[in-house]
């Protein structure tokens, strides 16, 4: 969860970063640079284009509610968005935010330049007609279903609960949205249905972030039975693409980051369509850091550098490509510095920013023990320089990383110096085989005990049983009391 | 006083207070046993035995405080008043435990400082062993220890050397053939 | 009445005569309340039995004699004198053959006395006496009598442990069949005992092993005794470096879902040890004083505390080559370079770290366990070691056999299974020698 600190931060260094992002700007159609370029107005809207329906606004919320300098825009950009669609609530409360932005003073100057031009004030009339539009269609879906279903044209009702589900999706009803498709399960006559079924409550699981449903959804879907030729051969790539990463983003948000990695990794980008959940380059950035942060090097270099689809994805955020290139070429002063620099950009998406953090640790890690990995001794302040950390601090993650057995080896805080630890492979053969023994010796009293017991039949009878039972519950507490303690 | 003498006296010890009438031995009786627990650091015995003698008993038996004073010091692992309490008079019928327990303390103490320090202050040493300046300063000279103005540098103990070489008996080929025996069946 | 008091006596005699002891057991079983109105004349009747040939008879009179009201009605150990002295004449000088036809009344006999001790303040009586009930009327070594809990208890009361270490040293390998079946409370009591005598002692590794067999006794319902059992092993648990709390799987379904939510205090301790923060750690000590005090346990709670700060010096110890005494102090939250060698110091004189002091520029050197595995002691210690694994894999092939060829198993082996599969199935029957389920319980540990 980014935390207004973070914010903060983002606004000193809205300058900073943008120098260094000018050099590597080859590439103008990447989704996620544009909000700290100079104009955040116009990259806002790039941003906000590669998203459509909830996907979109919940975005622009996240970075309304994230980022102060870009509040205002968002927010507009967001009513202006909700317009086109029945969700009146939504434009209230987004008025409401807007209201309070306003309203606040201390704003960014550029903020308030664009005060003066045009606040969207909330319209009244819009909200009632609309409101009313929404009950009529909702009206009509509700009689057409229950037509369909008195004439019970099977694949008719199964179109009825999806128009209907659609609607309450515009209005964002999503509780309703999900209970509709999932109904139209029981009407689905061919495998093609239920994929489209389970792509239809896979996206409003996401929405509801209800990920043990997304997943579930997922394998149903991947387990339809003839789901390999129900669709043509390019709309089944598409299909897949889009479980994939349906299915990456539920393992990213439940912290298993290597297998967010992998799902991420076989989406294709051609087939890439699917706005209404994220984009390709979000796919390229939560897939990019789930794999440096979990990969060995040779996965890396196998599933990661040498993908030839995932390639493509890369292309579309040449800055992470550059970071796990560095990474992978063992530059990792310049590879973390990288990261450092997007960091601010993707605190503000809403499905990675709560794992940066946690990511970044494991990048760091990994970057630690592969530095430290050919050497028998290394100098701690020369390490500390090259991973930009006092070395006190550096010092604290080495041992971190030393107890968790990542690396081998000792530190020397007196000269500060790391050394590789020679591990005395007949002294530890000798005391694990001892504890071995020991615990052998361990559980097999044990075991003979147990025989005994079981052949004697001892067992704690329920107190209805046995009243001798009532005797027992009481001696225990009793007699502890008496359990002489130091 | 041998150990396997100590180990006799703490079993006769136990006997009598266990068959004592009423449950309850003498003042002299505890009071030894508990010096030998001291003497054998068994100091959790030694906690629990002072806690069983009655209190008529201990009233009545200042010395017996006493050496539980000393008691638990040593639980405490404060070594300095380990020796402060150790010096004192002690009666007739514990004298030479407190006198063994006395050297053994500080024999530990000096085994402990060869082990744990590659330096030390000379005041920490004399406190430690309950030596004064001068005499500390003479036990290090005899250890062979470094002095170094106020600073002591021990040496380690080499504990290998005392052992004996034991060569390959046919006790020991007896046991091998056990445990070949064990592992192919 | 005094008739049927001397029908008593004369059965006794005769019956103990003709050496009908299973007969003679019944018929005490059903004078209990003849003796029971005669109170006043059993001395009597005593007298008129002999020790060695009317065991029997006078372990019931005995018995019966712990439930009348004191002689003088005084509850001191004064008035109880003349029967203790009964009591103890009997156990030493009992015929050991005949009282095993009454295993529960001689076990009951022993706890009766047992109650009486502790009701009169006086427990560490009792110890001697009962050593030598359990050593009397066990068939060998390691069998587990219902009077071993009493004398747990004698021991734990007067704090005097060190005779209860022959017993609990001892593996127990076999249970005595008393009156049928066993009572799991004098079971769960012997190893909840046992736990806290071990713990007392310091012997951490054993107490676990005991609070561990309490913990996994089979149980249909909580009992308070494993539920205090739990509460303590977790404690022990967190005291010993190195072990990973894990409840074996063979125990109960109980300890899950009822014993475990009955700890949330300790639940909560073990959480905050695995941050190998003192400061959380004490935060939750003194979150639950209340609970802890309530349960006797605060000692070994504050216990693990000290523990953790030895835990994380010996993390230390695995990192690090050198430290300043400072450093040590901040890494681990003590208060000062004074108080982390001073752990250090101790930690080295038992063997715990391998470190040395430099007391000259405040730094610590630690080092690797200088154990090189090749002293004869070394040796002697490994050839210890292994012919206990295999004494232990010995002792279970032995009952391994002795499984293979019950007739129980062999029919099971052979198939035909429908009518032995009621029978060893439903928990009605006590076969003695019930041993397909031990077998099938044995290997799935």
């Amino acid at each position: 969860m980014p935390l207004p600190i973070q914010v903060m931060l983002f606004q000193q260094n809205a300058v900073e970063p943008m120098q260094v992002d000018a050099p590597t700007e080859d590439n103008d159609n990447t989704e996620e640079e544009p909000y700290i370029v100079e104009n955040p107005t116009l990259d806002l809207e790039v941003y906000a284009n590669s998203y459509n329906g909830l996907a979109k606004l919940y975005r622009l919320i996240y970075i309304a509610d994230h980022c102060p300098m870009l509040r205002l825009e968002a927010l507009k950009m967001a009513i202006t968005y909700v317009m086109t669609t029945y969700n009146v609530s939504l434009y209230q409360i987004l008025h409401k935010k807007l209201l309070q932005t306003v309203g606040t003073p201390g704003l960014p100057d550029i903020a308030a330049q664009s005060t003066s031009q045009d606040i969207p004030t909330i319209d009244q009339m819009w909200v009632e007609t609309r409101s009313k539009k929404a009950a009529l269609k909702l009206e009509k879906f509700d009689t057409d279903l229950k037509n369909y279903k008195s004439n019970s044209i099977k694949e008719s009702i199964r179109r009825g609960h999806d128009d209907l589900g659609d609607h309450y999706l515009d209005c964002g009803d999503l509780s309703n949205a999900l209970k509709c498709y999932s109904r139209a399960r029981d009407y689905c006559t061919s495998g093609k249905h239920v994929v489209n079924m389970c792509l239809n409550v896979i996206k409003v699981s996401v929405y509801l972030q209800n990920w043990s449903h997304v997943l579930c959804y997922v394998s149903k879907a991947e387990s339809t039975p003839d789901f390999p030729d129900v669709h043509g051969k390019d709309n089944n790539q598409s299909i897949i693409t889009k479980l994939q990463v349906a299915a990456g983003l539920a393992k990213l948000a439940t912290k298993r980051y290597k297998m967010a990695a992998k799902h991420f990794l076989q989406a294709s980008l051609d087939h890439c369509d699917c706005p209404e959940l994220l984009s390709p380059g979000n796919i390229a950035l939560y897939g990019g850091l789930c794999a440096l942060a979990t990969f060995d090097r040779h996965e890396l270099q196998k599933q990661v550098i040498f993908s030839s689809s995932f390639k493509l994805f890369l292309e579309l955020e040449p800055q992470l490509r550059d970071i796990i290139f560095k990474f992978y070429e063992s530059k990792y002063a310049s590879c973390l510095k990288l990261l450092d620099e997007i960091k601010d950009n993707i605190l503000l998406d809403m499905y990675i920013a709560p794992h940066v953090n946690l990511l970044y640790t494991q990048i760091r890690n990994r970057a630690l023990i592969q530095y430290f990995s050919p050497y028998l001794s290394a100098d701690m302040r020369r390490m500390a320089t090259a991973f930009n950390r006092t070395v006190s601090a550096l010092e604290d993650e080495l041992m971190q990383l030393i107890l968790d057995g990542q690396i081998q080896a000792r530190i020397d805080s007196h000269n500060k110096i790391l050394y590789a630890k020679d591990v005395d492979q007949r002294s530890t053969t000798f005391e694990k085989s001892i504890s071995v023994g020991k615990e052998y010796q361990r559980r097999t009293r044990m075991l003979i005990l147990r025989a005994a017991m079981l052949k004697h039949q001892i067992h704690v009878k329920s107190p209805q049983r046995d009243n001798t039972q009532g005797g027992e519950m009481s001696v225990a507490p009793g007699n502890s009391s008496l359990a002489p303690r130091n | 006083m041998v150990l396997n003498e100590v180990g006799k006296l703490v079993l006769e010890l136990e006997k009598a207070e266990l068959e004592a009438p009423g449950g309850v031995a003498s003042a002299q009786a505890y009071a030894q046993l508990l010096a030998v627990y001291l003497y054998q650091n068994d100091l959790c015995n030694a906690k629990y035995l002072w806690k069983r003698i009655p209190a008529n008993i201990k009233s009545k038996s200042t010395e017996l405080g006493r050496i539980w004073v000393v008691g638990q010091r040593m639980w405490q692992r404060d070594w300095p008043a380990v020796h402060t309490a150790l010096n004192a008079e002690w009666s007739e019928h514990i004298f030479s435990i407190m006198n063994a327990l006395k050297d053994s303390v500080r024999e530990r103490a000096m085994s402990l400082i060869s082990e744990a320090y590659s330096s030390l202050g000379l005041t920490g040493l004399a406190a430690m062993t309950g030596l004064s300046l001068e005499q500390a300063r003479q036990a290090a000279v005899e250890k062979g220890w470094g002095i170094d103005g106020m600073t002591v540098q021990p040496c380690k103990l080499d504990k290998e050397q005392c052992q004996t070489q034991a060569s390959l008996t046919e006790d020991q080929l007896y046991k091998l053939t056990q445990f070949v025996s064990f592992l192919e069946n | 009445m005094a008739s049927a008091l001397e029908q008593f006596v004369n059965n006794v005699r005769t019956l103990s005569a003709q050496g009908n002891f299973r007969e003679l057991c019944d018929v005490i079983s059903k004078s209990t309340d003849v003796l029971m109105k005669n109170g006043q004349h059993l001395d009597n009747v005593l007298e008129t039995l002999d020790l060695q040939q009317h065991s029997l008879g006078i372990l019931a009179v005995l018995c019966v004699k712990f439930s009348l009201p004191s002689p003088s009605g005084a509850r001191n150990p004064d008035a109880y004198k003349p029967l203790f002295n009964q009591v103890q004449e009997f156990i030493l000088g009992c015929n050991g053959e005949q009282v095993r036809f009454a295993p529960e009344t001689y076990a009951e006999l022993c706890h009766l006395l047992t109650q009486s001790l502790i009701d009169l303040h006086v427990p560490i009586r009792g110890i001697e006496l009962l050593h030598r009930a359990i050593r009397k009327i066990q068939l060998f070594d390691s069998q587990l009598t219902s009077i071993h809990a009493d004398f747990c208890q004698l021991c734990l009361l007067s704090k005097c442990f060190k005779p209860a270490l022959e017993f609990l040293d001892t593996d127990i390998t076999g249970i005595s069949q008393e009156g049928g079946q066993f009572d799991s409370k004098y079971f769960l009591l012997y190893y909840y005992y046992g736990g806290m005598i071990y713990t007392a002692l310091k012997n951490y590794d054993r107490a676990l092993y005991f609070f561990e067999v309490c913990v996994t006794t089979p149980a249909m319902a909580v009992s308070h005794i494993m539920l205090e059992a739990y509460k303590k092993y977790i404690l022990v648990s967190l005291i010993l470096p190195g072990k990973v709390l894990i409840v074996p799987k063979y125990a109960s379904q109980v300890v899950n879902r009822f014993i475990k939510p009955l700890s949330q205090a300790y639940q909560d301790l073990i959480t905050a040890y695995w941050t190998n923060s003192c400061d959380e750690v004490q935060l939750v000590i003194t979150k639950y004083q209340e609970v802890f005090v309530r349960d006797h346990n605060m000692g070994l709670v504050k216990q693990v505390l000290s523990y953790l700060y030895k835990k994380n010096i010996q993390r230390l110890t695995k990192t690090f080559l050198t430290l300043s005494l400072s450093d040590v102090a901040s890494r681990v939250q003590l208060p000062g370079p004074a108080d982390a060698e001073k752990y250090i110091l101790n930690m080295i004189e038992d063997g715990e770290i391998f470190a040395t002091i430099n007391q000259k520029d405040g730094m610590v050197v630690f080092h690797d366990d200088p154990e090189k595995y090749n002293s004869p002691r070394m040796l002697a210690k490994l050839e210890k070691e292994m012919a206990a694994c295999a004494e232990l894999d010995k002792r279970v092939l032995e009952m391994e056999e002795e499984v293979i060829v019950t007739p129980q198993y062999v029919r099971k082996a052979c198939g035909q299974n429908d009518q032995d599969d009621q029978t060893t199935g439903s928990p009605s029957t006590i076969a003695p020698n019930a041993q397909g389920q031990p077998k099938h319980n044995t290997y799935s540990m």
